[in-house]
C-alpha cells in the first residue's frame, strides 16, 4: 500500500549525498536494515519507482532516507539536488526481513559498508545507540574520500559508546594527517575489524554489488559461514 | 555473473506478493545443488521481469514476469514458508 510522503528537512550529508525526513502518516514501523519502495509521479503521470535503504532508527518518529546521485539516475538527481520541504512523493513498506538486526538480537556483530550501503548499517548503529544495548558491534567503512563519507561527524560520536568500533578506510584520498586504513577492504583489515574468533559473529555487508561479493568471498575465506552472514547489494539497474 | 544483479533483498515487495508473507527470509532449497539459502540471499538479476538464482550454484531459482496486474511465477527447488503460530497444525 502507497503512503504519501512529506518532505520535513533536508540536510546535506556529503557532496553527492542528502538525507531527506520525512512525515509518512500511517508508516507501520520498521526494522532496522529494512528498505521501503519510493514513487514520483509526473504531471504528465509517468511514475519512476526507487528502492531506498532506511536510514533513521525504528525508535525515531520521522523517517529518513539517505540518497545518493546516481550518474545519469532518473530519480536520484531529483532527490539528492532539488528535493524541498513540503514536498511529496509516494513510499512503501518496510520490506525485507532478512537484512534486519535488532538490539534484542545481540552481538557480536561485524557491518561492512561500502559507499552509501552505509546507509542500512547506520540505522542499526542508530538503532543499537537508541536502544542504549552493549551489544559487540564493530563497523568497517569503505569510503573514497572524506568529501564522499556519510555520517562521519555522529560516527565520531557514537564511537565514544562502550563496545562499538568504527574503523574506516579510503579508496581515493585519506583526510589529512590520516594514520589508520587506506586502499580497498582486504584479508588482514577485515581480521582487524572481526572480533578474533568469527564462529559467533553475524556479518551484514552493504554496497555496491562488486564490493559486496569481494567482502563475501574475503569472509567466508576467514572463516564465517554463509549462515552467518547477511548481505545487500545494489547496482545501476532501477526498478 | 554481471555487475547489474541485485540480489533477493532488492525484489523483497514482489517476492512477499507471492508468498504472501515476508519473503527474503523464506528458505528454498535447490533443485540442483541442494542447498538450502533465504530468498534473500538468492541473486536477482532485472529484464523484462526478475530472474532469481541460487545464491551457491546459480541456476534459475524463480522467474517472474510482471505484466500490468498481474505476475506470471515460475519457481524451482522448494519453498519452507512458516505459517503464523495460530494456523500451525500440530506437529
Amino acid at each position: 500500500m502507497w503512503r504519501t510522503a512529506t518532505v520535513r528537512e533536508v540536510i546535506a550529508e556529503s557532496r553527492s549525498a542528502r538525507t531527506l525526513a520525512l512525515d509518512v502518516p500511517g508508516w507501520p514501523g520498521h526494522r532496522a536494515g529494512q528498505h521501503l519502495d519510493l514513487r514520483l509521479t509526473a504531471e504528465d503521470g509517468y511514475q519512476a519507482q526507487r528502492s531506498y535503504s532506511v536510514a533513521s532508527a525504528p525508535e525515531l518518529e520521522r523517517l529518513e532516507i539517505t540518497v545518493e546521485v546516481v550518474e545519469d539516475g532518473e530519480v536520484s538527481p531529483y532527490l539528492a539536488a532539488e528535493v524541498r520541504p513540503g514536498d511529496q512523493f509516494e513510499v512503501r513498506g518496510p520490506i525485507g526481513g532478512h537484512f534486519t538486526w535488532s538490539a534484542d538480537e545481540g552481538g557480536p556483530v561485524l557491518l561492512v559498508a561500502g559507499g552509501s550501503g552505509l546507509v542500512p548499517l547506520m540505522a542499526m548503529l542508530r538503532h543499537r545507540a537508541a536502544r542504549a544495548s552493549d551489544a559487540a558491534m564493530n563497523v568497517l567503512i569503505s569510503a573514497r574520500s572524506p568529501e564522499e563519507a556519510l555520517y562521519r561527524a555522529e560516527l565520531a560520536e557514537l564511537e565514544g559508546a562502550a563496545g562499538l568500533e568504527v574503523i574506516w578506510t579510503w579508496t581515493r584520498s585519506a583526510p589529512q594527517d590520516w594514520t589508520g586504513a587506506r586502499g580497498r577492504v582486504d584479508g588482514p583489515l577485515l581480521e582487524a575489524a572481526g572480533f578474533g574468533d568469527p564462529s559467533a559473529v553475524r556479518c551484514f555487508a552493504c554496497g555496491p554489488t562488486p564490493f559486496v561479493e569481494h567482502v563475501l568471498d574475503l569472509l567466508v575465506a576467514g572463516g564465517y559461514a554463509t549462515a552467518q552472514i547477511h548481505a545487500e547489494r545494489f547496482g545501476p539497474t532501477g526498478t | 555473473m554481471n555487475d547489474l544483479h541485485l540480489d533477493g533483498n532488492g525484489v523483497a515487495w514482489l517476492l512477499d506478493q507471492i508468498t504472501g508473507a515476508e519473503a527474503t527470509t523464506t528458505l528454498r532449497t535447490c533443485q540442483a545443488c541442494g542447498d538450502r539459502r533465504a530468498l534473500g540471499e538468492h541473486r536477482a538479476y532485472r529484464g523484462a521481469g526478475v530472474v532469481l538464482r541460487c545464491p551457491s550454484c546459480q541456476k534459475v531459482a524463480v522467474c517472474i514476469g510482471i505484466q500490468g496486474d498481474h505476475l506470471t511465477v515460475r519457481w524451482h527447488g522448494t519453498l519452507r514458508v512458516p505459517l503464523p503460530p495460530q494456523d500451525a497444525a500440530p506437529a
